[in-house]
């Protein structure tokens, strides 16, 4: 064997040297199929990591967390839980989010942990610097000290006795530092990016007196923590939940699992492109050197080395690939985490991005190792085909002169045959539902349909199946060029067939996701204009910041219902309330508002029946209206009954409607303000949605808001008065953010795919200098030479473009009807947005000409003589 | 290779042969009078008119209208027929389809490849590839027909014949040759042979010197 190494490093160095270009193309396709994926996988790993390591940090020793609602728990539930054997500590936690103000300005927002202090110093992990001073217990847990993490401290320039100005919920707070934290542990801590508060002080400064977010429960060693869990469960209320910190990160990690099993997927269209783009360079590899394949099987090489050459070629172009694309994917990781924790602050939960220091300090031989497996294993995968084919070949007809791979006849018509029958097979597959919530038959169809189209290409590349063209008939000399380009191009469906897949893979997935993305954008634009119609909503001054406020900065006070409606042009105030809960196992939206009002001023798009009737009868009979997402989770519809927990325990609710909402992932739950204050005790108000009266001047109701609220916001900002079309944008906004990530997933396929015909057109420039250069000897001028690989090239884009656009439109279907229904049950109304289309089209046309338009260069630049003399 | 003092006259009608070993500059200079290759110094005037100062436009239009060649190797284009191989000149020059299919058939006629029009170069012998490949050359109608090795690739028998071809159609065609060959037999067609070694010419011989001339 080391004999036969020595053989491939002197074969491959000598390819290398020969084909530079096409080696460079094709590590450059590999790498960035790899970044694509390992930027992907970095980013969720990193932002998940991020929410786990801060939840773990700051739990310390706990080993159970007793959980209410969002407006928190009555800290008397402490006294019942310290009774219960096996709890050997008991601790009150509040966990907020405050922002810094800088000039007048929101800045960066925080994390603020009430701990109870005294008691727990040297518990949690972390130390604090403090002045030793006599007044040093005191300032611990003065109302205003706030201890901040050394991180925080060097980004806000921040120093023991220096002030603070926070902006918690909808007022502000001037704090004083107390103390700086250091976590405890080597590794990244969580501590270096929070602000620790006592308790009573957190209590205060978030108005939560008398209550807690949550309380940690250090349980005896000995004993079963979920034998505990079960006792500390009977001595709270219902709706009271008991569980291990680590199960937070796992809910967490469930409700996005779709969201990043999608994105996960999507990044791997980078690969399967590559995967064509390897297999395309092998094949043509294996073509160049059917005569020196010839000379080693000559000379005693067996058929399996002779694959195993090519085999090792194509792997080391994937460990080149993998290393490259691993350091692309870190640095492209870098803007990802920040767009994906972004997004999933968004939609679920607030999460932070890890921070760029981290990531490069990170696992990086894990990563690279990983990259290098993923480059070397797609593209071994790539090369299984050319290399069988290469250690298959006929000896005595390799060194015979004449063209090997004429004599090689691909059957075009059987392989046609099976990429229709993988086309049946992928409608077949995307008719049964999801397996354990996940669309897997929606995507082994993708698969089917991908692979289906790519059968046919050959088929499509000799124009229908051995059709003769006469350049006779053509007329003028780009006609002349154009036959012999698409003769030259039809009578190689096998390799060229490939190139076609290629592109036609990275264009059908970018149509494909365009028209679902812009189907999508058109239903919730729809879903918007139906049913935004408040003409104002008084929100939060960082309400628009999403969830990564936290729950407090997200309330109001009910009080302002009546400060808003006394305002002359103001005809009604809705109180919207918007809190998260646990129904059946599943993380779900549940809101809030007044229904009758909502039935005269609004509506839902319900599923059945008159949104106004729905909603009244909702509020008539205590019902619920639920989302269409929540509904197919719950395996529920109108007329069934929900049981949930309520803090007086289970309650059943009839269902009186299903509704279609885009506004969130895990579903909403639809109730009665009244019915929802009754039971869940709860008074703070999300937003306001205000309806104006008839000719009510919208700037000069506006600004009474701001004047009228300014005043009771307690030197906060004042809060955000948002007319019906800025909330509008706001939310297409959210949307296209969202998608942000898709696009650029989508821009890498098509990349590779680029590189892939610049690779083929190239590789067929250089098997054609012959042909050139006798074109160019009988009269042929450079410009007809350009022209002829021109040709080519628009050949196969037409042919990848035309099978492109029939895949993306199927893909379409798949995405919108059969993955993105099961995998988030959104019902999207499928458009063709022509505009999106032509220009994705104009794109490809141009990637077409822009990849042919060098290497077409490049050959009318060939010098004649030594063209003539090539063999 | 290095041609050195080459000076030569071919005047038109004219049949020349270059003998002499491999490498001694016989097809470089056929490529220069092609205009393939390019002269470091002296001059060809070809039609009178001295090549130094043509571009390669010029030379591109110089092939298109007044010079054929017929390589060793044929150099057919592979994916087009026969007929459609002879036609290319015609096409790159712009004809008329009418004039082209005329002009097609009477070169196939001419090289008795009729009957094998529509095949393409991998499916037809190297003798009737050259065959179309000479028809090529000639369907331009060139004043200056370029042989390099014709009878290079194929045998004896049907080098002879290729050479018969060349001559008679030459000669029908009022055209100048110039053949560049290794074989003593294929030179005989010539009106006079000289004779290369080292990049120089070496000696002329005249048909009335030779043994031995083609029927």
């Amino acid at each position: 064997m080391p004999s036969f190494m020595k053989i491939v490093v002197l074969i491959l160095v000598s390819h290398l040297r020969q084909w530079p270009l096409r080696t460079v193309l094709t590590i450059g396709g590999v790498a960035l199929g790899v970044s694509a994926s390992v930027a992907v996988r970095t980013a969720n790993v990193d932002v998940l990591s991020s929410f786990e390591q801060a939840v773990l940090t700051v739990a310390g020793p706990t080993t159970l967390e007793v959980t209410g609602s969002e407006s928190g728990l009555d800290e008397q539930l402490m006294t019942r839980v310290r009774a219960v054997p096996g709890v050997t500590s008991v601790s009150p936690v509040i966990l907020q989010t405050a922002v810094q103000m800088k000039g007048g300005q929101p800045g960066q927002a925080i994390q603020v942990l009430g701990l109870d202090l005294l008691a727990e110093f040297n518990t949690r992990g972390f130390r604090v610097s403090q002045p030793t001073t006599e007044r040093q217990m005191i300032d611990m847990i003065h109302p205003r000290s706030v201890f901040v993490g050394d991180k925080l401290a060097t980004d806000w320039n921040l120093s023991v006795g220096d002030e603070v100005h926070l902006l918690i919920g909808t007022g502000g707070c001037r704090c004083r530092v107390a103390g700086i934290l250091h976590g405890e542990s080597a590794q990244r801590s969580s501590w270096e990016r929070l602000a620790v508060m006592d308790i009573a002080a957190a209590q205060v400064t978030f108005g939560m007196v008398g209550l807690v977010d949550r309380i940690d429960l250090v349980t005896a060693p000995h004993l079963s923590v979920d034998a505990v869990a079960d006792k500390v469960r009977t001595v709270l209320p219902p709706h009271v939940t008991v569980e291990r910190p680590t199960s937070r990160t796992s809910q967490v990690e469930q409700m996005i699992s779709a969201f990043r099993l999608n994105l996960t997927v999507l990044s791997w269209v980078g690969l399967l492109v590559g995967m064509f783009l390897i297999y395309n360079t092998m094949a043509f590899a294996v073509a160049q050197r059917r005569r020196e394949i010839g000379i080693y099987r000559a000379v005693g090489m067996t058929q399996g080395r002779v694959a195993l050459l090519f085999l090792i070629e194509a792997g080391l172009y994937g460990i080149v690939g993998g290393l490259v694309g691993t350091v692309a994917g870190m640095v492209l990781a870098q803007q990802l985490i920040a767009l994906l924790s972004r997004t999933i602050s968004d939609l679920y939960v607030p999460v932070s991005a890890g921070g760029a220091a981290s990531l490069w300090t990170g696992p990086w031989f894990t990563m690279g190792v990983e990259g290098v497996l993923i480059g070397s294993v797609v593209s071994m995968i790539g090369a299984i085909g050319p290399s069988v084919d290469a250690g298959r070949t006929t000896t005595v007809r390799a060194l015979a002169p004449g063209d090997y791979e004429a004599s090689q006849q691909l059957r075009v018509g059987r392989l046609a045959l099976t990429g229709c029958a993988l086309l049946g097979v992928a409608g077949l597959l995307s008719w049964p539902g999801p397996i354990q919530g996940i669309p897997v038959l929606g995507y082994m169809a993708t698969l089917c349909l991908l692979a289906g189209l790519a059968c046919l290409a050959p088929l499509c590349v000799t124009g229908g199946g051995g059709h003769r063209r006469s350049i006779g008939s053509t007329v003028g000399l780009s006609g002349v060029m154009r036959t012999i380009a698409v003769e030259h191009a039809s009578r190689n469906p096998g390799r060229n067939g490939v190139t076609v897949s290629a592109f036609m893979v990275g264009l059908a997935i970018m149509i494909g996701v365009l028209v679902m993305v812009r189907s999508f954008r058109h239903t919730v634009e729809v879903w918007v204009a139906d049913t935004v119609l408040a003409d104002v909503v008084v929100a939060p001054s960082l309400w628009l910041r999403g969830t990564e406020i936290g729950a407090v900065g997200r309330s109001l006070p009910q009080s302002w219902t009546s400060l808003l409606s006394s305002i002359p042009e103001v005809a009604a105030v809705d109180t919207y309330r918007d809190v998260r809960m646990t129904v059946n196992g599943h993380r779900v939206a549940v809101v809030s508002r007044d229904l009758r009002l909502h039935a005269r001023w609004s509506r839902y798009l319900v599923r059945r029946g008159d949104s106004s009737e729905q909603l009244n009868r909702a509020a008539e009979i205590g019902g619920l209206l639920v989302s269409e997402v929540l509904a197919d989770r719950l395996g529920v519809q109108e007329g069934s009954i929900l049981e949930i927990m309520t803090p007086s325990g289970v309650r059943p609710f009839p269902i009186v409607a299903v509704f279609y909402d885009y506004s969130t992932d895990g579903g909403k739950l639809l109730m009665d303000r009244a019915l929802y204050q009754s039971l869940w005790h709860d008074e703070l108000v999300t937003v306001f949605p205000v309806y104006l009266r008839e000719r009510a001047s919208l700037d000069r109701v506006r600004d009474r808001i701001t004047e009228q609220l300014s005043i009771v916001t307690n030197g906060g900002l004042p809060p955000l008065v948002i007319s019906n079309t800025e909330l509008r944008k706001e939310i297409l906004e959210i949307f296209d953010r969202t998608f942000l990530l898709t696009y650029v997933l989508e821009a890498i396929a098509v990349v590779i795919a680029m590189l892939g015909i610049v690779n083929t057109l190239i590789t067929s420039v250089l098997e054609r200098r012959r042909e050139f250069a006798t074109l160019r000897a009988i009269g042929g001028s450079a410009a007809q030479i350009q022209q002829l690989v021109l040709w080519e090239a628009i050949y196969l884009g037409a042919i990848g473009i035309a099978l492109g656009l029939i895949g993306g439109g199927l893909l379409s279907l798949l995405l919108i009807k059969v993955i993105n229904r099961q995998s988030f049950g959104w019902t999207i109304q499928m458009i063709l947005p022509i505009g999106s289309l032509v220009q994705a089209v104009a794109l490809a046309v141009l990637a077409t000409v822009v990849a042919g338009y060098f290497p077409a260069r490049w050959a009318a630049r060939q010098p004649v003589v030594e063209g003539l003399r090539d063999e | 290779m290095v041609l050195h003092g080459v000076d030569l006259e071919v005047r038109q009608g004219e049949f020349c042969a270059f003998v002499g070993p491999s490498g001694c500059g016989k097809s470089t200079l056929l490529n220069l009078v092609a205009g393939l290759d390019h002269p470091t110094s002296g001059d060809i005037v070809i039609d009178g008119r001295s090549t130094n100062t043509l571009s390669s436009h010029d030379w591109t239009t110089m092939r298109r209208e007044i010079i054929g060649i017929v390589f060793q190797a044929f150099h057919l284009v592979p994916g087009l027929t026969a007929e459609e191989n002879i036609a290319l000149p015609l096409m790159l020059r712009g004809e008329r389809q009418r004039d082209i299919a005329v002009r097609v058939d009477e070169l196939l006629q001419q090289v008795g490849m009729s009957h094998r029009r529509r095949h393409r170069p991998g499916e037809l012998s190297g003798g009737e590839q050259q065959r179309v490949a000479l028809a090529r050359a000639l369907a331009h109608r060139p004043r200056l027909l370029l042989a390099d090795e014709p009878t290079g690739n194929v045998d004896s028998h049907q080098g002879a014949e290729i050479m018969s071809l060349i001559r008679g159609l030459a000669q029908a065609g009022g055209q100048t040759v110039l053949l560049v060959t290794h074989s003593a037999q294929a030179a005989l067609a010539a009106d006079y042979t000289w004779t290369m070694c080292d990049g120089r010419l070496v000696s002329r011989t005249t048909p009335s010197t030779q043994a031995v001339r083609p029927s």
